[in-house]
């Protein structure tokens, strides 16, 4: 029996009548929908007709939401949420609904290869004796100092082996980095806590018992750090517990996702969202009388109503409106940190919530709690280490690069020259799930499974008032040839000997995940006990990872309001006429681009699809002589690229926005060529936490002439209108 | 001698003639965030195709469920109008049952649900064009999904061919394996048991799912809330799906 068997052929064979086939054969197409395998192909745990479930933990971006996946007959069918799971609590969003078009995407890599010059996708396959080998003699005969790993955001159980790995044989601890940690803000986050509460930590924002939220920029709803969490505690801050109906004030130069379920949007002049929060801190704090703190007494109201283009009486409004509230909640984040004042902006806002007595109360901002196995803060690198890394690369000290879980040729600026930096590299290993750019610049890809097919854990950083601990395991087996870079890694460390050998003693992954996770068999208040580590394994497989039954959040302590914030005005980089406004794609985020029906979900605020496009305030629009469908070239002082004009009614007349998540040049048949990447716009200006200031730009729009018809869902439902266009 | 000419008064009286629903499911837009989770959930649920760009282009997308937005005011004082998350409202006197030819859009007595019975369409459209929430779509074309995408779909679910009208079903093949599985157990149906793909993954909980016939269950008191109404209540097609206004 072939593989594809479609059930055309099955009637043929079992029908006997010759009549019968004929008729059939005149069918059309169906039978290429329909494929059966043979009865002895199917996996022994299957019963025909029957689901099977398997908790594991969804790999779309690194925040842990537990998943629990359906499979019938050996494959996987649909994800769902993992109910008892700290972070997500059964829900999924849309990233992780669609992580099966990953699983099953036609343009996976299918086996190890060698790539006969980069950038020529010119691929021979080795199989995997020989691709370990490549990697037990680039580890063994590479000087460690010459040795240099760049891991993405997740999974966690592969950085800590990474890390293990590094340390043994003496070469520098691998670097993390992800576009959207980036696009998060998270070291200034972490930066701006320490500053000030004296201890580097993730903030935890309570804002599902919040009964008013100041947002500066953070797109929660979104992208931002946990969206499930967030969405969940802004539908209960909605449905207010003890409160009534919580109120939402979000400030942003264009109206996002998240700021079109505010009550209130302010579409405030980039850069001065730091100003606008010290302005509300100074009104609140004489509203609720007393002396005024150290933070907020030398702010000029007046000068910050000019500057932010936000009215004084506005101001005034906001600030006793939020000193009034019950339990007010500002949050800082996205854009609003990506200015060259970023960091002062973030300490500024995190004041607010010790003005209102925010700090530990529920409601307001506590310190999340270390996930298990975690010592202290951590965080992926900030653009000005990445900028150091390149340099790095560059000076050719860097022999041997390893690239998992990461795709900084589209995620970095191009301007920091990622992509040429490659080439002082003697070799460079991929181990790339998906045939993206940086595996086009590899010498070797060597595949590592799909999430839903793989081993490992994920630290939960910021989604759970639990500490937690996500789960991963396979729910299918491999579809193509691939096999975990753990195990390479470590059958690769055996084949070294000596030092490797004798640090990485695992014989596979899951005896590696074991020897990490054995350190919480002993713990309390665990969501399950067991007595000894294999008991604790299956149960953390079956439930999907390890979470505490208790809240362990902190309270930030220190004086916040007692040290003066000095947030400086925000400088921008370019001559343009507009400011520059990126953000992560609401559906695509940093990695969605591959997956055919992410490309068809419609941006929740435009309703585009498949494609890219800058957004533009119809006045403005009418002002450059542009039109829907237009296409512009977007040009800033580091780069170029060309867009098609939306025009959108909410956003700043002086303003430009561009989702990032498009723009690939590799990827697969769904993402390649397919719209722009506003990355290659992006300078090298970062703020006071070292974090990019992508925000910090000013552009020019010119025209090209040409035209592209941007598929969008909106048309179709006035059916009568626009939709049907000029030619009917 | 004159004749008196008898024309019987037309009356149409909708509401009686209808069917009050069975199930039922309520949609809070003061908390749905237009996250799109409920769209690609049901996609990937009910082997709904995805069409490309041309096709979605022309407004040939197969989305089951969509949220629809709209524009109040200019800036800076626009507003977005409440994400709406539009799917078949599987109405108690449904405007696409009567005027299908082949009897492919049917109502189902037991379920009081529209039912689309794909192998009864031929395509004529007439439902989509009597349908007042446009939420039929229409395979305009055997859209391609290649190797190995195929393995995702799901078992529980015709796939459809060019040629046929589609529409939500209210997760039909859920409301049946809880029915079976009810049944197998000599019991009815408890509240919240199963629920629709879009609900089970909306990460804001603003769909409800349930049986409206109910009065206890979690959707109907949701429905019955002051915020409750009906998507073009005016037209008389008793919806199964209310919607509760945001603020």
């Amino acid at each position: 029996m072939t593989d594809n068997f479609s059930r055309r052929d099955f009637l043929k064979l079992a029908s006997v009548g010759a009549a019968t086939t004929a008729i059939l054969t005149g069918c059309g197409p169906a039978s290429r929908y329909v494929t059966r395998e043979p009865y002895t192909k199917m996996p022994e745990y299957t019963y025909n007709g029957q689901s099977t479930y398997y908790a594991t933990t969804c790999r779309e971006c690194a925040a842990g939401c537990g998943l629990v996946v359906r499979t019938m007959q050996g494959r996987a069918i649909k994800v769902e949420g993992n109910k008892n799971h700290p972070v997500n609590l059964g829900k999924t969003c849309v990233r992780g609904q669609a992580t099966l078009h990953g699983l099953y995407n036609p343009d996976r890599v299918q086996d190890p290869a060698k790539q006969a010059k980069r950038g020529s996708r010119d691929f021979s396959s080795m199989d995997w004796d020989a691709a370990t080998a490549v990697v037990a003699d680039a580890l063994k005969n590479t000087d460690p100092a010459g040795v240099a790993f760049l891991m993405g955001m997740a999974p966690d159980h592969l950085f800590d082996l990474v890390s293990d790995l590094a340390k043994a044989i003496g070469a520098p601890a691998p670097i993390r980095f992800g576009a959207l940690g980036m696009f998060e803000a998270r070291a200034t986050l972490g930066k701006a806590v320490e500053s000030l509460f004296g201890q580097a930590a993730m903030p935890f924002f309570d804002m599902g018992k919040s009964d008013l939220v100041f947002s500066f920029g953070a797109n929660f709803l979104e992208t931002w750090l946990s969206p499930v969490a967030f969405t969940r505690g802004f539908a209960n801050m909605r449905r207010g517990g003890g409160h009534g109906r919580g109120t939402l004030v979000h400030f942003e130069p264009r109206m996002s996702q998240t700021a079109s379920k505010a009550d209130l949007w302010i579409p405030i002049t980039p850069g001065t969202e730091g100003l606008v929060a010290l302005a509300i801190g100074r009104i609140a704090a004489e509203a609720r009388g007393g002396s005024l703190p150290t933070a907020f007494a030398d702010v000029d109201v007046e000068a910050i109503a000019k500057a932010s283009g936000v009215s004084a009486e506005k101001l005034d409004e906001l600030g006793k409106l939020f000193a009034s509230a019950n339990a007010a909640l500002a949050i800082p984040g996205g854009a609003a940190l990506a200015h060259s004042n970023g960091l002062e902006t973030a300490e500024a806002v995190l004041a607010l919530n010790a003005l209102v007595g925010g700090l530990g109360r529920a409601g307001g901002v506590f310190l999340a709690p270390l996930a298990p196995m975690q010592t202290e803060f951590s965080r992926p690198a900030n653009m000005a280490e990445m900028a150091d890394f390149v340099e790095k690369l560059k000076s050719g000290k860097v022999k041997t690069l390893f690239i998992h879980g990461v795709n900084p040729v589209f995620e970095l600026p191009k301007s920091l020259g990622f992509e040429d930096a490659l080439k002082s590299v003697q070799t460079v290993i991929s181990f790339a799930t998906f045939p993206d750019e940086t595996a086009m610049q590899a010498d070797y890809v060597f595949p590592d499974h799909h999430g839903l097919e793989s081993w490992g854990y994920q630290r939960v950083a910021a989604g759970s008032s639990q500490s937690a601990l996500s789960g991963a395991q396979p729910v299918v087996s491999p579809y193509y040839n691939t096999r975990a870079t753990a195990d390479v890694l470590l059958a690769a460390a055996a084949s070294a000997g000596g030092v490797l050998a004798q640090a990485l003693p695992f014989k596979d992954e899951v005896e590696f995940i074991q020897s990490k996770i054995v350190a919480l068999v002993s713990e309390s208040d665990g969501y399950f006990n067991a007595p000894e580590i294999n008991t604790f394994t299956a149960y953390f497989q079956q439930y999907g990872g390890w979470w505490k039954t208790v809240d362990e959040l902190s309270t930030p302590s220190g004086d916040a309001l007692g040290k003066t914030i000095k947030v400086g005005e925000a400088k921008f980089a370019g001559e343009g006429e507009f400011y520059f406004h990126p953000f992560v794609s609401p559906v695509l985020g940093e990695a969605g681009a591959n997956k055919p029906w992410l490309q068809e979900i419609p941006d929740p605020t435009t309703t585009a699809m498949w494609s890219s496009w800058v957004e533009i305030h119809p006045k403005t629009a009418e002002e450059l002589g542009v039109d829907n469908d237009d296409v512009v070239r977007i040009v800033s002082e580091a780069g170029t690229v060309e867009a098609v004009v939306y025009k959108y009614p909410a956003i700043r007349l002086d303003t430009i926005a561009m989702p990032f998540g498009q723009g690939h040049t590799a990827y697969g048949r769904y993402a390649e060529g397919r719209g722009s990447n506003p990355a290659d716009l992006f300078g090298e200006q970062v703020n006071g936490a070292g974090d990019l200031a992508f925000a910090g730009m000013r552009i020019k729009v010119e025209k090209t002439g040409k035209k592209y018809p941007l598929s969008r869902l909106e048309s179709r439902m006035g059916v009568y209108g626009e939709a049907l266009g000029e030619e009917h | 001698m004159t004749t008196e000419l008898k024309i019987p008064e037309f009356s149409a009286n909708f509401a009686e003639s209808g069917q009050q629903g069975k199930w039922g499911m309520a949609i809070d837009m003061d908390i749905c965030t237009g996250c799109q989770a409920c769209v690609a959930a049901c996609a990937m649920e009910n082997n709904v195709p995805f069409v490309g760009e041309a096709d979605s282009g022309y407004g040939r997308s197969m989305h089951w469920i969509r949220t629809e937005r709209f524009w109040e005011g200019e800036f800076p004082e626009i507003k977005m109008t409440p994400y709406q998350p539009m799917l078949c409202q599987q109405c108690g006197h449904a405007p696409c049952e009567p005027v299908c030819p082949a009897f492919a859009t049917v109502h189902s007595q037991s379920e009081a649900l529209n039912l689309q019975v794909y192998n009864r369409c031929v395509g004529t459209r007439y439902c989509a064009n009597n349908c007042p929430y446009q939420v039929r779509s229409f395979n305009w074309r055997d859209f391609e999904r290649p190797e190995p995408l195929p393995n995702q779909f799901n078992p529980d679910v015709t796939v459809r061919r060019r040629g046929v009208m589609e529409k939500c079903t209210f997760c039909i093949q859920r409301i049946h394996r809880a029915e079976d599985q009810a049944k197998s157990e000599g019991r009815e149906i408890a509240d919240g048991e199963f629920t629709t793909a879009c609900a089970q993954a909306c990460p804001a909980d603003a769909i409800v799912f349930g049986r409206i016939d109910d009065p206890e269950s979690a959707v109907s008191k949701l429905a019955r809330g002051s915020r409750g109404f009906h998507m073009l209540e005016e037209l008389g097609t008793l919806p199964s799906v209310t919607y509760l206004k945001a603020g």
